[in-house]
């Protein structure tokens, strides 16, 4: 047999040789905040979501002129699509059956150690207090099953957290 | 479903995360982010269209259009298995090449169907034994590559690969079969490189350069991919054997082959460092801090300049390890060490971190740390495992030998000294 032959077979080897390395895979944030979580008949959490933006141009292709330098600019121009996009894969649901609305409140940049993220600010509305709320999480798992949804709630002096993941993209919170 | 409850402040909120999800969290991160405050801003928004946010992989780069390509290609037709494997494949080598494991899991999802099936075919069982070494789940990888073999006895793919990790489990007699393996299946050629790889850690790195040498002749016309693995292998002799500027010619002429490879840069990187050459790694890894390795060489060359720099690149590799312990991700002991080791200048995290690292990983590097941790703690009972296994591989490294017997006198006087 030729080594000519042996292509496919040789890029395994290098990539075997790497297995000794630490690397970055992908993370979002989503925090959640109460208050006293009542606006006047309707139930209000606070929320920011923090998605990195390496993550968004995959998907989205935001780095419009293909350079590979993801300026504010062509951020801003996508901001409608990187909305629609990412809350297609968040829901809330009152314990009594009852989606909550999201209600997007604005996008700014957050820095982690890892890169840029762009930090999605929204309210989850629901019509009645619930008592308990259930987060439906399904952010990137079809396309990278190693995504990690770093979920915070702060309810006062308690915190609650979970790592959604496919095998855990729905948690019920208790409010 | 697993909601932790805890009655703690946000600040530690992050670490009862970790802890409530059962994993084990590394005394050194948990230790640095109390230090400092982060460097970085609260949200905001930028006052500049065109101030740059993130570097993004280039649509000009080929490899990149070539990934598009293969993705509309499997878009078109999500059944196509042979779209998807060579998309799959594409995925893995180019997330090695940069450094970033997204692309083990974009990978995954595109051969995920495959892979539910009761029998998966046996490319798809070595592609996802790939990606699960790549993140060091070592033991189910091993379990793929075995079921891909009792399909296909003659699949020289999973026998290179199996012997590699052997190779960097430590288990040099099992490789030694399964290059015999790749021989018999793939031919002399590869065999050769199976074998110059296996004579690098058992006593034999003259052999290994002379069968190296060989390979470099037959492999002329071979893929790039495949004269840069023989020309980072024979910089790794050399290394071993303290033929330094030998050692720095392969690693320039792998890097001459494949330009801003991650795992060259950041081998000719920790070559750099050991010689005392900081500067140089700054400039080799410009505009790779995407990448951990990269990120964490960097950290090192900064603290070895006494760089005002070194208190913000420490917290940021802290940080990055600490999102790894988040999410529960795998434990990457080697670099883990090595930080808490040279940088956050804490033996006993690092000796704790090296030594659970040297029970699943024990390539010549692993062991160095376990050394200079059980030095550094003032353990060296503690490397007496790893001392046995030097022994009885009769590893040759002028770096590694030192230490080794500098563990060996103090050892041997504390018997002394015993009752």
């Amino acid at each position: 047999m030729n080594i000519r032959t042996f292509a496919p077979l040789v890029l395994s080897a290098l990539v075997l040789g790497s297995t000794a390395r630490a690397h970055s895979a992908s993370d979002a944030y989503l925090n959640l905040s109460m208050d006293d979580g009542h606006r006047g008949g309707t139930f209000v959490v606070h929320g920011q979501w923090d998605i990195a933006l390496r993550d968004l141009d995959f998907v989205l292709t935001l780095d419009d002129d293909g350079d590979g330098r993801l300026t504010w600019g062509e951020v801003r121009r996508h901001q409608a699509d990187i909305e629609r996009y990412a809350y297609a894969y968040l829901g809330f649901t009152a314990n009594s059956g009852t989606r909550c609305a999201i209600r997007p409140a604005r996008q700014m940049i957050d820095d982690h150690a890892d890169g840029a993220y762009v930090a999605l600010f929204f309210d989850v509305v629901c019509t009645q207090a619930p008592v308990r709320l259930r987060l439906d999480y399904n952010l990137f798992f079809a396309i990278d099953p190693s995504h990690r949804g770093i979920f915070v709630m702060n309810n006062g002096a308690s915190v609650a957290t979970a790592v959604l993941s496919p095998q855990n993209a729905a948690i019920d919170l208790a409010l | 479903m697993p909601v932790c409850r805890s009655r703690q402040y946000l600040a530690f909120a992050l670490a009862s995360l970790a802890t409530c999800q059962g994993t084990a969290y590394g005394a050194a991160t948990a230790a640095s982010l109390s230090g400092p405050a982060a460097p970085f801003r609260t949200p905001y928004l930028p006052s500049n269209d065109a101030e740059t946010l993130q570097d993004v992989p280039s649509a000009l780069d080929p490899a990149v259009s070539e990934m598009r390509a293969l993705r509309a290609q499997l878009d078109a037709a999500p059944r196509s298995f042979p779209a998807a494997i060579s998309l799959a494949d594409t995925y893995v080598a180019y997330g090695r090449q940069v450094g970033d494991a997204h692309y083990a899991g974009y990978a995954e999802a595109v051969i995920a169907s495959w892979m539910a099936a009761a029998q998966p075919p046996t490319r798809v069982l070595v592609t996802q034994a790939t990606i699960l070494q790549y993140r060091h789940q070592f033991g189910a990888a091993r379990a793929l590559l075995q079921q891909a073999l009792r399909k296909d006895r003659g699949y020289a793919q999973a026998w290179l690969t199996l012997a590699t990790l052997d190779m960097v489990q430590g288990d040099y007699p099992s490789a030694g079969k399964e290059c015999a393996q790749v021989t018999a299946a793939a031919g002399v050629e590869l065999g050769l490189v199976c074998s110059a790889n296996l004579r690098s850690y058992t006593g034999q790195a003259r052999q290994s350069l002379v069968l190296l040498h060989q390979a470099e002749a037959a492999g002329e016309n071979a893929p790039v991919n495949y004269q840069a693995w023989v020309q980072d292998l024979m910089s790794e002799d050399a290394e071993r054997l303290g033929d330094w500027p030998l050692a720095e010619a392969h690693y320039l002429q792998a890097l001459r082959l494949l330009p801003h490879d991650n795992f060259l840069m950041v081998a000719y990187a920790d070559f750099l460092l050991d010689r005392a050459r900081p500067k140089e790694v700054m400039t080799l890894l410009a505009g790779h801090e995407q990448s951990d390795t990269a990120f964490l060489r960097l950290a090192l060359a900064q603290s070895a300049l006494h760089s005002e720099q070194v208190g913000r690149y420490t917290w940021i590799m802290a940080a990055r390890f600490q999102a790894l312990a988040l999410r529960g991700s795998d434990f990457f002991g080697r670099e883990q060490a090595r930080f808490a080791l040279e940088l956050q200048h804490d033996p006993q995290a690092a000796l704790d971190l090296a030594r659970r690292n040297w029970q699943v990983q024990r390539e010549p590097w692993d062991t160095r740390l376990l050394l200079e941790a059980a030095l550094a703690a003032q353990q060296p009972q503690a490397a007496n495992d790893a001392l046995a296994f030097l022994q009885r591989n009769k590893l040759e490294d002028v770096i590694i030998e030192p230490l080794a017997r500098e563990l060996r006198t103090k050892l041997t006087a504390a018997d002394g000294a015993a009752p």
